[in-house]
């Protein structure tokens, strides 16, 4: 940062840092610990986050945006200051409980995982004389609950794979891919209207096929292949989408309303389904019509080919074969 | 076929073929554990929707393309959701059963374990019965 950004950064801390400790005089964090954690969450989430200059306006924005009671309270218990804890004890733990609880397959898993958590946040590990609190890796940019959240989430998912040994990640993203999807058109046994289909033709579509839909995703923008992803990959549902854009500062609200002339009538609306709705089609239209291009521009097939196209793969995917290809490895 | 069903127009076959790549892609694009993945503070304020926009464009671009950290964000969400709900309806179900297993849950062991095809494709969605009165004009591509 250079020096107009570090005043601006301490004149900032510092109004931040004066409020925290108004609402929370005892917790004895000082400005120049405050200062420090806020530092590297800058450096860590904004300054690398992109090759350009970092500017005012943005260190501004992202100032604002953090939960600095949150913070304020993670940094005093990560240094073990007793009233914090009896704070976060009061206002958090019945929390921890609920989404442990809510996550776990028992009331003891759901006790352990809270307790191994408060472990954790207290810190069991020592490392050059230092107890390392996993409160530290809180940076203050989303809330603390939001956060525990997170944790407890990826606790109780360490517990079970603990469990279950037996089953790596590893093997859970086996390799697969084009070739997959190739082998996957190729395997489809002949029907009567395949055997209308000689096999090098038949080959020749699938890789049309898979080359053609590669390319057409490849020209969305990121917003749209996440969009695409979320629908169709994790099965999230419209209204649970429309929840990821709800917030007025969530990056996927900021990308619908940068392409609504609505955004300037409405700034604040909510985005409905209906509205997540409209872009999955856009979505569609847009791959499909250079799914299309592709395969007559580049492959030179023609509109009855590009129908045989599709049919084969369609038939292919609704036969589960590409599926079950995929699970065996 | 998942998701598919209930989207209102298009080509249903292209839709299934266009879940049928990504599927495909989600796979190929799972980099290991040891790779670099979102934090949890990073998570969760994505979850959140609590980011400056500097901070949005690299995370979208990861999310897009890691489907180990984009899952994680789902089941986050669903989490949230289903947190929001609970708290909305407080009198529902009390939360003492010694032996429940939350459908978030059983979604997240049975991505990452394997299970049940037919479940996983189960997946439905409801109509949206929102008011339409939100419909916007998108701006042309860009």
């Amino acid at each position: 940062m250079n020096e107009s950004l570090t005043k601006l950064f301490d004149d900032l801390t510092g109004s931040m840092h004066r409020q925290c400790e108004e609402t929370a005089p005892n917790f004895a964090v000082t400005l120049e610990r405050f200062r420090s954690s806020l530092s590297k969450t800058v450096e860590k989430a904004l300054v690398s986050a992109s090759a350009s200059p970092l500017t005012e306006a943005e260190l501004t924005e992202f100032l604002g945006q953090i939960q600095a009671d949150d913070l304020f309270l993670a940094i005093a218990c990560a240094d073990g200051n007793e009233r914090a804890w009896w704070e976060f004890d009061q206002s958090h733990r019945a929390y921890m409980g609920r989404v442990a609880r809510h996550l776990a397959k028992t009331e003891m898993d759901a006790d352990e995982v809270v307790d191994w958590v408060y472990g954790e946040l207290y810190g069991t590990r020592v490392i050059d004389g230092e107890r390392v609190s996993k409160f530290a890796a809180y940076g203050g940019r989303g809330s603390l609950r939001g956060w525990l959240r997170t944790v407890i989430w990826h606790s109780i998912v360490d517990m079970h794979r603990a469990s279950h040994d037996e089953v790596s990640l590893d093997e859970l993203t086996e390799n697969a891919g084009e070739g997959a999807a190739h082998a996957a058109f190729a395997e489809s046994g002949p029907d009567a209207e395949d055997t209308m289909i000689d096999q090098l033709t038949r080959d020749r579509y699938g890789n049309a096929t898979v080359s053609s839909i590669t390319a057409a995703f490849g020209t969305l923008d990121q917003h749209e292949k996440l969009l695409l992803s979320y629908y169709h990959v994790d099965k999230l549902k419209l209204r649970e989408i429309a929840r990821l854009a709800e917030p007025e500062s969530s990056p996927l609200r900021d990308w619908f309303q940068r392409r609504s002339s609505n955004r300037e009538k409405e700034p604040g609306a909510r985005v409905h389904e209906s509205t997540v709705m409209r872009w999955l089609e856009k979505c569609y239209a847009k791959v499909l019509g250079r799914f299309n291009e592709e395969l007559s521009q580049v492959h030179g097939l023609r509109k009855e080919e590009i129908e045989i196209c599709v049919g084969l793969a369609t038939k292919d995917l609704a036969g589960g074969k590409l599926f079950r290809n995929l699970a065996a490895g | 076929m998942g998701n598919i069903e209930n989207t209102l127009t298009g080509d249903v076959r292209f839709q299934a073929l266009l879940e049928g790549y990504l599927r495909l892609r989600a796979r190929q694009n799972s980099v290991p554990e040891s790779a670099d993945h979102l934090d949890e503070d990073t998570l969760s304020a994505f979850t959140e929707g609590n980011l400056t926009m500097r901070e949005a464009d690299p995370i979208v671009t990861h999310l897009s393309d890691c489907s180990f950290c984009r899952h994680k964000t789902a089941e986050l969400v669903r989490l949230d959701l289903a947190f929001a709900e609970m708290d909305v309806a407080p009198a529902a179900e009390p939360e003492t059963g010694t032996s429940r297993v939350s459908e978030v849950m059983n979604g997240i062991l049975q991505k990452l374990f394997g299970g049940n095809e037919a479940a996983v494709f189960a997946h439905e969605e409801k109509p949206a019965d929102e008011p339409q009165d939100d419909s916007e004009e998108e701006t042309k591509d860009q």
